[in-house]
């Protein structure tokens, strides 16, 4: 048994020794989360989209109408830049995005209102982004309630204040937006993007490493013989997993807890239900990476194999696409993925401050990945030896040799 | 290459399941049936009839009832729902006497999307209630239901979001989700294919099979990967407008011209960056770092005018950004082409600097010898 751990020791010793010795892991491993989620959370922190530019077309030239357009001019989310003539120029000012929406008030505005007859504001929007469309329809709405209830009180005539608040509004409705009180984009989307890059930096760094060392033949590194024999299948897969996920321990507490802390995005969790989420999580993330990595036949070529990837996991996690959404046969494809429970469990611990019971499911899910893709590195790994023996598949010719 | 696995596997295979995987899982548009709790402390005819008016929207599923907004939050928490309604005690008997009772609705954003679009139908419903007690009071008043109807909303709000009328996501998300892979692969691959010969040292060996020629050499290892990446774009617009029929407003020209400009701009790029960092491996990594940053930076989930300046800036230099707003263009929007004319000409710019960076490029193959 002491020989065993022993063993295991020395396997994850040399295997670390040899991530920090070269440059390409160093890069990947360190520097690229470290970096990383520093330009991704900048990208998305400024969270919400602020005054708009939008045109404003009021045929109705009429006091009616310019309160309309102050109105709607007064919300955070918008800005009117300038009252249009007729709709053939706004729309030139948004085909030159100098403006991202038309404001159309029509000719019977005013009079419409003054009969007591309900009148329609037309709002169009350039939909290059969603979130240009949600600022002006929802400025535009505001003011038309804010306008709305003064009319109101004006025709039902001045009573006392309650009686006009009253009818301004028969129920009222109070919004308590939960977990993401600034209803950030960052806060939203960023938890996820920061599971992803220690997924995917650990798939990338280990394929460049295996790909090196396939291309190499370097079947019997020092981490994976002793006294001249090969070590045991269990005792590398073991080890190296070892190395992998206790050096991405490290790595979690940076881009998990540091980084959300310099943005300042929501970070309720518990630090201890983190860990004990974390250990499955980066022994399927290792297990997974190690099972691909096996594939990678040269040095750069895991990059170009499993970088793209990334965007088709991120969407797999269910977070930027909603899980209900999403047909039943990628779901089952999506839960072969470490990132998908590690995603969904992270946001609930660290955005909704969920305690472990109540992502019991994601944990369960992440044993029975570690667990089944041990089993496949163990069998890849197997593999991988007898494919890339010096003796029967003799290097490439350009390959350096040691 | 066409004997080579890798090309096989990352640049044939990996665009085809991206597009295989998001075309299917957006093809709702719109997510629907999002989970909600509600929470009906009042039990009335009034209640039941705002909660059946809230679960007849599609995209809200009243999936479960509690008796107690804690019985709800653990549901939150669990994931199990997205949202929460609160309807309280005496809901009815206030809302006619004038006592204006107070709806509650929770919305867990923490899930963005399902946490917006549950907030618009909660936030519909809770409209809807108002007038229809105002309509209850107006009848009482002696008004007509039309009064009535303008006397709870005077004045209504039209939108016509122009080019993606039904908030369709997957317009929306596929349109440049597919550009955006078919970019990182574009940009690592063309990296490789001259890496790789140095690599090989058949650098030399390329040159005297161009007969000496930088250009011929160049250009003669870049052409079958630009109709490789060209078929596959083409095989995209065929997906995108084609089969799921998105908007196409300028029709087939401008957008296929764009995926042109966007494949040989990301060549022209790619080749810059193997002449400034020279090192295989580096440039690749370089590449993929730039092309994942690409996605974000082209403004199309969050937009780039709502970036800081420095994104601002970056953005700028990125090709798929100027793909992007070609796009919205002439596909979305329909505008006549000399409104693109610069981001058109951005795009060939990158063909330039792509240009530029040959004699570099020609360089590393003749001296370059691999360095890991």
């Amino acid at each position: 048994m002491k020989s065993r751990i022993a063993e295991l020791y020395g396997v994850w010793m040399s295997e670390l020794r040899m991530v920090f010795r070269d440059p390409a892991a160093i890069l990947i491993f360190l520097i690229v989360p470290l970096v990383y989620p520093l330009l991704y959370t900048t990208i998305y922190n400024k969270e919400v989209v602020r005054e708009v530019p939008v045109v404003v077309v009021d045929d109705s030239h009429s006091a009616a109408g310019r309160e309309f357009a102050r109105l709607t001019d007064l919300s955070p989310d918008v800005r009117v830049i300038a009252t249009a003539e007729d709709m053939a120029r706004a729309r030139d000012l948004v085909a030159r995005r100098e403006a991202y929406g038309i404001i159309h008030i029509p000719a019977g505005f005013a009079a419409d209102i003054a009969r007591g007859e309900q009148t329609q504001v037309e709002v169009f929007a350039e939909m290059s982004s969603i979130l240009h469309y949600k600022a002006i329809l929802l400025s535009a709405t505001e003011a038309s309630l804010v306008m709305g209830a003064d009319i109101r009180v004006a025709e039902t005539g001045h009573n006392s204040a309650g009686e006009d608040a009253t009818a301004m509004r028969y129920v009222k409705g109070e919004w308590v937006s939960v977990y993401n009180i600034p209803n950030g984009f960052a806060a939203f989307f960023i938890p996820a993007v920061l599971i992803l890059i220690l997924q995917q930096t650990m798939l990338l760094g280990m394929a460049t490493l295996f790909g090196t060392r396939a291309e190499r033949r370097q079947i019997m590194l020092p981490s994976e013989r002793m006294a001249g024999r090969r070590r045991g299948l269990q005792a590398v897969t073991l080890g190296k997993a070892l190395c992998y996920s206790t050096l991405y321990l490290v790595i979690s507490v940076w881009v998990l807890r540091v980084v959300p802390y310099l943005f300042g995005l929501p970070q309720i969790g518990h630090p201890g239900t983190l860990i004990v989420f974390l250990i499955p999580f980066l022994l399927s993330c290792t297990f997974f990476c190690m099972t691909l990595s096996y594939l990678s036949s040269q040095r750069e070529f895991g990059l170009l194999l499993f970088a793209s990837t990334s965007v088709i996991f991120i969407f797999l996690s269910g977070v930027s696409w909603p899980w209900n959404a999403m047909p039943g046969t990628l779901k089952a494809v999506a839960y072969l993925i470490p990132s998908t429970p590690g995603v969904q469990g992270f946001v609930k611990i660290n955005t909704m401050g969920a305690s472990l019971g109540s992502v019991m499911f994601e944990y369960v899910m992440l044993w029975i990945q570690a667990a089944f893709y041990w089993g496949a590195a163990t069998l890849m790994h197997r593999w991988w030896v007898r494919n890339y023996d010096p003796r029967l598949n003799p290097p490439l010719s350009y390959t350096p040799m040691e | 290459m066409a004997r080579s696995k890798v090309v096989l596997w990352g640049a044939v295979c990996v665009p085809l399941l991206a597009a295989a995987v998001f075309l299917p899982m957006m093809r709702s548009g719109l997510p629907v049936g999002i989970p909600v709790a509600l929470v009906d402390h009042d039990n009335s005819a009034t209640s039941r009839a705002l909660v059946r008016q809230l679960d007849a929207f599609p995209k809200t599923d009243i999936a479960y009832r509690c008796a107690t907004f804690g019985e709800a939050q653990r549901l939150m928490e669990r994931g199990e729902v997205y949202a929460i309604m609160t309807i309280p005690e005496g809901f009815a008997r206030d809302a006619s006497t004038g006592r204006q009772p107070q709806l509650g609705y929770y919305t867990n954003n923490a899930f963005l999307i399902n946490g917006s679009l549950t907030f618009q139908d909660l936030k519909t419903a809770s409209v809807l209630a108002a007038a229809s007690v105002g309509i209850k009071l107006g009848d009482a008043h002696g008004e007509t239901g039309m009064q009535a109807m303008q006397a709870a909303q005077p004045i209504v709000v039209e939108s016509h979001p122009v080019g993606n009328p039904s908030l369709n996501y997957s317009i929306y998300l596929n349109n440049m989700l597919l550009p955006g892979v078919l970019q990182l692969i574009v940009l690592m691959f063309t990296v490789s294919a001259f890496g790789s010969e140095v690599k090989a040292g058949n650098g030399p060996g390329l040159i005297e099979l161009a007969g000496g020629s930088t250009p011929a050499a160049v250009m003669g290892k870049l052409l079958p990967y630009t109709i490789l990446f060209m078929s596959i774009g083409l095989m995209f617009m065929g997906l995108l407008y084609g089969i799921c029929a998105f908007p196409l407003r300028n029709g087939f020209w401008p957008m296929a011209l764009n995926y042109l400009l966007l494949i040989l701009a990301s060549q022209g790029f790619a080749m810059a960056l193997l002449a400034v960092f020279r090192n295989y491996r580096f440039s690749v990594s370089i590449a993929c770092l730039i092309g994942m940053l690409s996605i974000p930076l082209s403004g199309f989930t969050f937009p780039v005018t709502a970036m800081y300046g420095p994104m601002q800036a970056w953005s700028s230099i990125v090709p798929l950004r100027h793909f992007f707003l070609n796009y919205v263009d002439q596909a979305l929007a329909g505008v006549p082409l000399g409104y693109s004319a610069m981001h058109y000409a951005a795009l060939m710019g990158f063909v330039a600097v792509g240009l530029g960076a040959m004699p570099g490029v020609g360089n590393i193959l003749r001296n370059d010898t691999y360095r890991p």
